[in-house]
């Protein structure tokens, strides 16, 4: 069977896709962009799971401490999300400077009211 | 009624998804013994020679300051263009219409 | 809008901002050997900062934050990560000249004072998210009203 991690990381980006078209409200669509972000991780992490002949692997980080030698989950993925999480929170801080300013411009957080372009 | 169909096609999308990404029917990503060493090479030189070469016993960190290094300084690079760009837009401006 | 958050949540903010301040440069000091690093233990001392400004209050707040030394300080911190990648120059861009043939961070590996270039890195860094955030939720805090 598919094991559970992929299918609770689609689930998530499903949700995110899902509030990102339909709704209007301009603090949701932000959000929306921040659960689409979690799900991707999710996504790209399980892809580094190793499972060998019924040996639980382990974390890849060397204590001093193993009594049971066991392989070590693929490091790259952690690596590479490391960096897209701190580019998520730059984004997401950027757009909430625009929505306040849009806030105070039009007067309203709707997104069918601010269509026309105003000086 | 338009929600619904909406909904509907993106589960079916994504359910089409999931099965071609899932490594037991779809695509293969190298899980287990003999797949692991023709597809993931890579990791399993970073796991072996990370301590010899660089010296620090945290792997991940081991691959995020050394060798993959330029990435660092990219995302380095974004961060401190998008918070001089987020604090520049809450500032004051000049054409303020009210007096307070 | 007098906005500071009444006498419980003021007693427990006096307590526990110096230890989430203490726990946080843990996490960043120990980056070569624990789980952990630069961006996550920055990530933790600007939670110390915001619990600052949530439980005392605006006011407060604008007697103890000058944005001049905060924004030096992340210019200092990009400066100085750039600076150390740039001392192995004469064989490659990032080469780990410290750990290789060096003075100072040479030790066994698995004790502090290891691994290279990777402690000042992460110091570098941390002073650089921990810098960035704080500046970035006073400013969302600090915008002028416009009606009320």
């Amino acid at each position: 069977m598919i094991p559970f991690q992929f299918i609770t990381a689609f689930l998530l980006i499903f949700m995110g896709v899902y509030a990102f078209l339909y709704k209007r409200n301009l603090l949701k669509l932000i959000l929306a962009l921040d659960v689409i972000d979690s799900g991707i991780h999710l996504l790209f992490i399980s892809f580094g799971y190793r499972l060998e002949n019924n040996v639980l692997p382990t974390a890849p980080i060397y204590t001093g401490y193993e009594t049971v030698k066991a392989p070590m989950v693929g490091p790259l993925p952690q690596a590479l999300v490391l960096t897209s999480i701190v580019i998520g929170v730059c984004v997401l801080s950027l757009a909430v400077a625009l929505t306040i300013n849009a806030y105070r411009h039009y007067g309203s957080l709707d997104v069918n009211k601010l269509r026309r372009l105003r000086g | 009624m338009k929600r619904t169909f909406g909904a509907l096609a993106l589960l079916f999308i994504f359910g089409t998804l999931l099965v071609v990404a899932s490594p037991q029917h779809g695509l293969k990503f190298g899980l287990g013994g003999n797949d692991w060493k023709n597809y993931r090479y890579t990791d399993q030189y970073y796991i072996d020679h990370g301590v010899q070469e660089v010296g620090g016993m945290n792997i991940v960190t081991d691959i995020v300051f050394d060798y993959r290094g330029y990435d660092t300084i990219g995302e380095a690079t974004v961060l401190f263009t998008a918070i001089a760009g987020a604090v520049a837009l809450l500032r004051p401006w000049r054409g303020d219409e009210n007096g307070e | 809008m007098e906005s500071d958050m009444g006498l419980i949540v003021k007693t427990t903010a006096r307590a526990t901002i110096p230890l989430i301040g203490i726990f946080g440069s843990y996490i960043v000091a120990h980056g070569h050997l624990t789980p952990g690093g630069g961006f996550q233990g920055g990530a933790t001392i600007a939670g110390a900062g915001i619990l600052f400004l949530l439980a005392f209050g605006l006011d407060e707040m604008k007697n103890h934050y000058n944005h001049h030394i905060y924004s030096s300080l992340e210019g200092l911190g990009g400066l100085a990560f750039l600076g150390v990648a740039m001392l192995g120059f004469s064989v490659a861009f990032f080469y780990n000249k410290l750990w290789h043939t060096g003075p100072f961070l040479n030790g066994k590996p698995g004790t502090l004072l290891s691994a290279g270039y990777l402690p000042i890195m992460n110091l570098a860094v941390g002073l650089k998210v921990f810098t960035g955030l704080i500046s970035a939720m006073t400013a969302i805090a600090l915008y002028r009203r416009w009606k009320e």
